[in-house]
């Protein structure tokens, strides 16, 4: 901590001063009265000090999402009469509720600093400066201490629906197969053999047909969703980029089908690869945000990334991709998982375009760009893997309706 | 457009704007006005003054009104310059500018040398006297953005000090006075006015601590 002379025990030693040399310099007696105010309130300088001051900082959560308030409190002791004062210097994208802040009195002061996080990312939340003065504010101390480190993650995109596929692996979970099993969804009725359960004999179709008829039940099953998350582009506008877009997407994606009791996996496709393998439960779905955070993003000249690792895609999984389209080595991937047999679907969240100055050959620029951009959709249409738009304001059901409202058909 | 490519993975976010404004319209006007108050009447009559008075004039008209605009720019958070446009850029460097230098105490020093340069002139220097001291605690209001009650525990001294700037600027208004019993009862009444004057900053300086 740095004690000194307060701004305004400065301004008044400044009067004395200047008035008590100008009255030597003119032998003029009123300008030593004009410094006698100044002087007379700087013999109240406090002879003592704070003897041990203590801050303790504590948060009441690691991890935020997107939009939400962090509590942030502060404990002062041992500050005896002096007053305290707090001002919070936020970083970039953290938004203070209240940026000064004078604790009430007593023995420990504590203050609860409500901070919101407005844009995903692992950060500090800035800096907090306290200040203590004396109660004739002559004097002051100086503390400047950084705020915690906290996580911040992409608020999810709302997703109330969910892609199933035709072909289901041999797990048991929730979605209705085409193949008949212990499930409760009605599948069909069937003749009697032995060694069926009794309890499902279907007595209408018995007394109808002369011979014992079973109810048959469609078998519950779980999927395996893949979801790829293209970091290797950032653009757009501020907290709408098409980084925001792709995390906030995925996010969403993840959140839903793990509450479906699917077994998610993830991709993040950018300068180098990570991955996890599908999986369920809480713990995997932290797991997973963490890897979301964690991934450095950007552009690297790296080879073998056209090729997605076979650890990464189980056999027969759903592959859903958010990507902006704009790297190239992301479209050859995506075209090669699809040749290996796996359903895909993108995501496109490009929302911006390069920006141009009106001229003739700007606008030809931009114009072959819009083809190219069009070109690399039609393509991956045609063999077979669906794009669909995603603006990020709309919930994702919008875009994934047609493909939401019945099965996916898996095919090679 | 841009193709983001420092691979920045703890914080990859970026761009802000100014935050943080609390426009503080009466706390600014009262050290305003005294500011330009100070000034006219430290340098009243410009004509009056010695050789010198303009440009020190010119030098207190500008750092009055310097000190104002950092008292005014005080409540701005000043975000790190990385990402901004050239508008935030050059307000960024004009508040760095403004919070450079201590303006105030440099009008403070700007008035009492305007004041030097005209004539004795004892009563008009305890004006003076009161509108800089006055000037001072309102730049520490509007500064602390306290109210006027936190001068209260000081109220005593300021009395003292009032009293003191009295007798010195008696001393300098009647310098030659004969001696008998006009000048008896004058220093009889300095000599109460002095004790007065301990009687209200004695107790203020013991219970300083406390």
């Amino acid at each position: 901590m740095r004690w000194g002379l307060s701004a305004h025990a400065r301004r008044l030693a400044t009067l004395a001063l200047a008035a008590l040399i100008t009255a030597v310099v003119t032998r003029r007696a009123e300008f030593a009265g004009l410094a006698a105010p100044a002087a007379l309130m700087l013999t109240t300088w406090p002879s003592g000090r704070a003897a041990e001051l203590t801050v303790r900082i504590s948060m009441d959560a690691a991890t935020v999402v997107e939009g939400t308030e962090a509590i942030v409190t502060v404990e002062i002791h041992g500050h005896d009469d002096f007053e305290a004062q707090l001002v919070v210097e936020p970083n970039d994208h953290v938004l203070a509720g209240a940026a000064i802040v004078s604790p009430p009195g007593g023995p420990v002061r504590v203050v609860r600093l409500p901070l919101e996080q407005a844009r995903w990312g692992t950060r500090s939340l800035g800096m907090l400066l306290i200040t203590f003065t004396d109660r004739y504010r002559l004097t002051e101390g100086k503390v400047l201490i950084q705020l915690p480190v906290i996580q911040c993650r992409p608020l999810p995109a709302q997703l109330a629906s969910s892609i199933v596929m035709s072909r289901l692996p041999s797990r048991l979970g929730e979605h209705p197969a085409r193949a008949t099993g212990e499930g409760g969804e009605f599948a069909g009725v069937r003749e009697f053999v032995p060694g069926d359960r009794q309890r499902r004999i279907n007595w209408p179709a018995t007394t109808r047909h002369g011979t014992l008829h079973l109810t048959t039940f469609a078998a519950e099953r779980t999927q395996n969703i893949v979801v790829i998350a293209d970091e290797t582009t950032d653009v757009g506008v501020a907290g709408m980029t098409s980084l925001d877009l792709v995390l906030r997407g995925a996010a969403g994606a993840v959140t839903r089908y793990l509450a479906a009791r699917d077994r998610v996996g993830l991709v993040i496709f950018a300068g180098h690869l990570s991955w996890l393998a599908p999986g369920q439960g809480q713990r995997h779905y932290q797991r997973l945000l963490d890897l979301m955070m964690a991934t450095p993003g950007g552009w690297e000249r790296a080879g073998g990334l056209t090729r997605l690792p076979r650890a990464a895609l189980p056999p027969g999984a759903l592959i859903i991709a958010f990507s902006p389209l704009l790297d190239p080595r992301l479209i050859e991937a995506l075209r090669d998982v699809r040749e290996r047999g796996f359903s895909v679907l993108v995501v496109d969240v490009l929302n911006a375009e390069p920006a141009h100055d009106g001229s003739r050959l700007s606008s030809l620029t931009s114009r072959v760009w819009r083809l190219e951009q069009q070109a690399i959709r039609f393509s991956l249409t045609e063999i077979g893997v669906p794009v669909v738009h995603w603006d990020g304001v709309t919930s994702l059901d919008d875009p994934l309706a047609p493909y939401t409202r019945r099965v996916m058909v898996a095919h090679r | 457009m841009s193709r983001r490519g420092d691979g920045a993975g703890a914080d990859r976010a970026g761009g802000a704007g100014y935050r943080g404004w609390r426009f503080r319209g009466l706390g600014l006007a009262a050290p305003a006005a005294l500011a330009a108050g100070v000034i006219w009447w430290a340098s009243f009559p410009v004509s009056g003054g010695g050789g010198g008075t303009q440009p020190v004039l010119v030098i207190a008209i500008v750092t009055g009104a310097m000190s104002v605009a950092e008292l005014a720019v005080a409540t701005i958070v000043i975000p790190q310059p990385e990402g901004f446009g050239a508008a935030d850029r050059v307000v960024h460097q004009v508040i760095g500018l403004i919070s450079m230098l201590p303006w105030a105490e440099l009008m403070t020093v700007a008035a009492l040398v305007l004041e030097a340069l005209h004539k004795s002139r004892p009563w008009h220097t305890a004006v003076l006297a009161v509108a800089l001291t006055g000037y001072l605690l309102a730049v520490h209001l509007a500064e602390t953005d306290a109210r006027v009650g936190a001068l209260r525990a000081q109220l005593p001294l300021l009395c003292a000090g009032a009293g003191l700037a009295a007798l010195s600027v008696g001393a300098a208004a009647l310098p030659g006075l004969p001696a008998g019993p006009v000048a008896t009862t004058v220093r009889i009444g300095a000599v109460v006015l002095a004790t007065v004057v301990a009687g209200l900053a004695v107790p203020v300086w013991f219970s300083r601590d406390r």
